[in-house]
C-alpha cells in the first residue's frame, strides 16, 4: 500500500515540524528571501496523512531527493518550496519523458 | 475565447446605480459559463482567477493592518465568534481554506489549548488519589500534550499570503498542529472525509466556482463534519445599507491607497462584496452541495454573516 510507504518515509523525514519556532532562528529575516539556504525545507510530516494528489485524488510518494511529492499513475511531482507543497496543478511537472498530459509550468 | 468586455460601470463608480446593479445582474446570469465577474468588470473565468490572485499578491504584506483599518479592528471580533461557534475540542482536525495569514489557525490553536488545560485541570481535580504510576506517567511531556492531538491545516492559493501566514506563526511562537499547504479550494489536495471542520473566513467570496469549492468541502468533510464560512453578505436595512455603500465606496479605496499604496485592489474588494450572493442563495448553494441543517447568523445588522451546514 502506498500509503504506508509514505508513511514510513514521513517518519524518517529530517527537521522536526517544530524548528519553525526554534531560539536560533532570526525571526525577523524574510524567509526564503536571498537567505541562500542550500538545504531544501521537507514538509511537515503529518501532512502526508491528508495530502492526495488535487487531480486524481490518489496518494503521493515523498521524494527525498528532489523533495517533490509524485503521483506515480500520472507521472506528476508537486514541488514543495519553502516546507509548502504546492499542491496546484499548474504548478506540477511531469516525470517522464512523454509529452505532458497535464499542466508543466514551471512555479 | 470570448473577449473579456469592461462593463461602463468603471465610470459610475461612484456607490450607486439601479441600472448599474441590473447590468451586473445580466453579467451574473453567465458566471456558469466561461465569462464571469472581477468586482464590476466582465472578465473570463481565467482572468479572474489572474487578476484575484494578483489582488492578494499584492496586499499580502498589509493585508492585517488593511483589515483592521478598514473594519476598525472588528474583524477580529468575527473571526473570534467564528471560533466560539465552531467550539473544537481538543483532537480536533481543522482545515482552513483560504486561510493565508493565518488568523482563524491561530484562534483555534488558541481555544484548543485553553481547553485542553481545563480539561487537565478538571482530570486533576477529580483524581485526588494517583497511583504512583499516574504520578510518574504526568510527569512524560506526551500525555500533557498542550494541544490533545488537534491538528489544523492552513490551504491558500496564494503563496504570497501563506508566506506572510508562516512568518507570522514563527513570530507568535505557532509549530505544533499547524501546517501550511498550496491549494486551490476548487480542487482540494486532500483526500476523502478527513476532517472535523473545514472553515473558509473571507474566502469564498474570491473563489471563481463556488459550487465546486463547496462540493470539494463536502467531500474532504468527515460525516457528522462542519462547514463554516465567514463572510461579507447583504445589508437589509436600508439607511444602514447606505451608509455602509458609502463608507465602503468613498473610504475604503482610499484607505487601500494611503495604507498600501494600492487603491485597484480595495476597489476589486468591496465590488466583490456588492457582486456576492446573499445570505439565503449562499445558502441554496450550501444545500446544493449536500450539506444539511444549514443555517447562517448575521454578525452587525448582515454586513457579515456565519453559514453553517453538517455531513451527515
Amino acid at each position: 500500500c502506498p500509503a504506508r510507504t509514505v508513511l514510513r518515509l514521513a517518519t524518517a523525514l529530517p527537521g522536526p515540524p517544530g524548528r519553525a519556532a526554534g531560539p536560533g532562528q532570526d525571526r525577523h529575516s524574510d524567509h526564503g528571501q536571498g537567505q541562500g539556504s542550500a538545504r531544501p525545507q521537507p514538509l511537515d510530516p503529518s501532512l502526508l496523512r491528508f495530502l492526495v494528489c488535487p487531480l486524481s485524488k490518489r496518494p503521493l510518494r515523498y521524494e527525498e531527493a528532489t523533495n517533490e511529492l509524485i503521483n506515480e499513475e500520472l507521472g506528476i511531482a508537486y514541488p514543495i518550496i519553502d516546507g509548502i507543497p504546492n499542491m496546484v496543478p499548474e504548478a506540477a511537472r511531469t516525470t517522464q519523458k512523454k509529452p505532458p498530459a497535464e499542466g508543466s509550468k514551471q512555479p | 475565447m470570448a473577449a473579456a468586455g469592461l462593463c461602463p460601470c468603471r465610470a459610475l463608480l461612484s456607490g450607486r446605480g439601479g441600472a448599474l446593479r441590473a447590468l451586473c445582474g445580466a453579467v451574473r446570469g453567465l458566471a456558469a459559463g466561461p465569462e464571469t465577474h472581477f468586482g464590476f468588470q466582465t472578465v473570463t473565468e481565467a482572468e479572474r482567477r489572474e487578476k484575484i490572485y494578483q489582488v492578494f499578491e499584492s496586499v499580502a504584506k498589509k493585508y492585517d493592518v488593511m483589515n483592521d483599518s478598514m473594519t476598525l479592528g472588528i474583524h477580529r471580533v468575527w473571526k473570534d465568534i467564528l471560533v466560539h461557534k465552531m467550539n473544537p475540542s481538543p483532537g480536533t482536525l481543522l482545515l482552513d481554506v483560504a486561510g493565508g495569514t493565518g488568523d482563524i489557525a491561530f484562534r483555534f490553536i488558541n481555544y484548543v489549548r485553553s481547553a485542553r488545560e481545563r480539561q487537565l485541570q478538571r482530570k486533576l481535580k477529580n483524581h485526588q488519589n494517583l497511583s504512583w504510576q499516574e504520578i510518574s506517567e504526568s510527569y512524560q511531556e506526551d500525555k500533557f500534550k498542550l494541544l490533545g492531538d488537534s491538528q489544523v491545516v492552513v490551504c491558500d492559493i496564494n503563496k504570497e499570503m501563506l508566506k506572510v501566514g508562516k512568518q507570522k506563526a514563527q513570530h507568535l511562537g505557532y509549530s505544533e498542529g499547524l501546517s501550511w499547504v498550496l491549494g486551490n479550494a476548487e480542487e482540494l489536495p486532500f483526500d476523502d472525509d478527513k476532517f472535523d471542520v473545514y472553515t473558509i473566513a473571507f474566502g469564498i467570496r474570491n473563489v471563481t466556482r463556488i459550487d465546486l469549492a463547496l462540493e470539494e468541502a463536502y467531500r474532504v468533510l468527515k460525516p457528522g463534519g462542519r462547514f463554516l464560512c465567514l463572510e461579507f453578505s447583504r445589508v437589509s436595512n436600508p439607511l444602514l445599507s447606505r451608509l455602509y455603500d458609502l463608507y465602503s465606496f468613498q473610504v475604503i479605496p482610499v484607505l487601500g491607497e494611503v495604507i498600501a499604496g494600492d487603491w485597484k485592489s480595495y476597489q476589486y474588494l468591496v465590488e466583490s462584496i456588492r457582486r456576492f450572493p446573499p445570505q439565503e442563495e449562499l445558502k441554496a448553494m450550501i444545500e446544493d452541495a449536500g450539506f444539511l441543517k444549514v443555517d447562517y447568523q448575521n454578525l452587525n445588522s448582515g454586513i457579515v454573516a456565519i453559514h453553517s451546514g453538517f455531513k451527515l
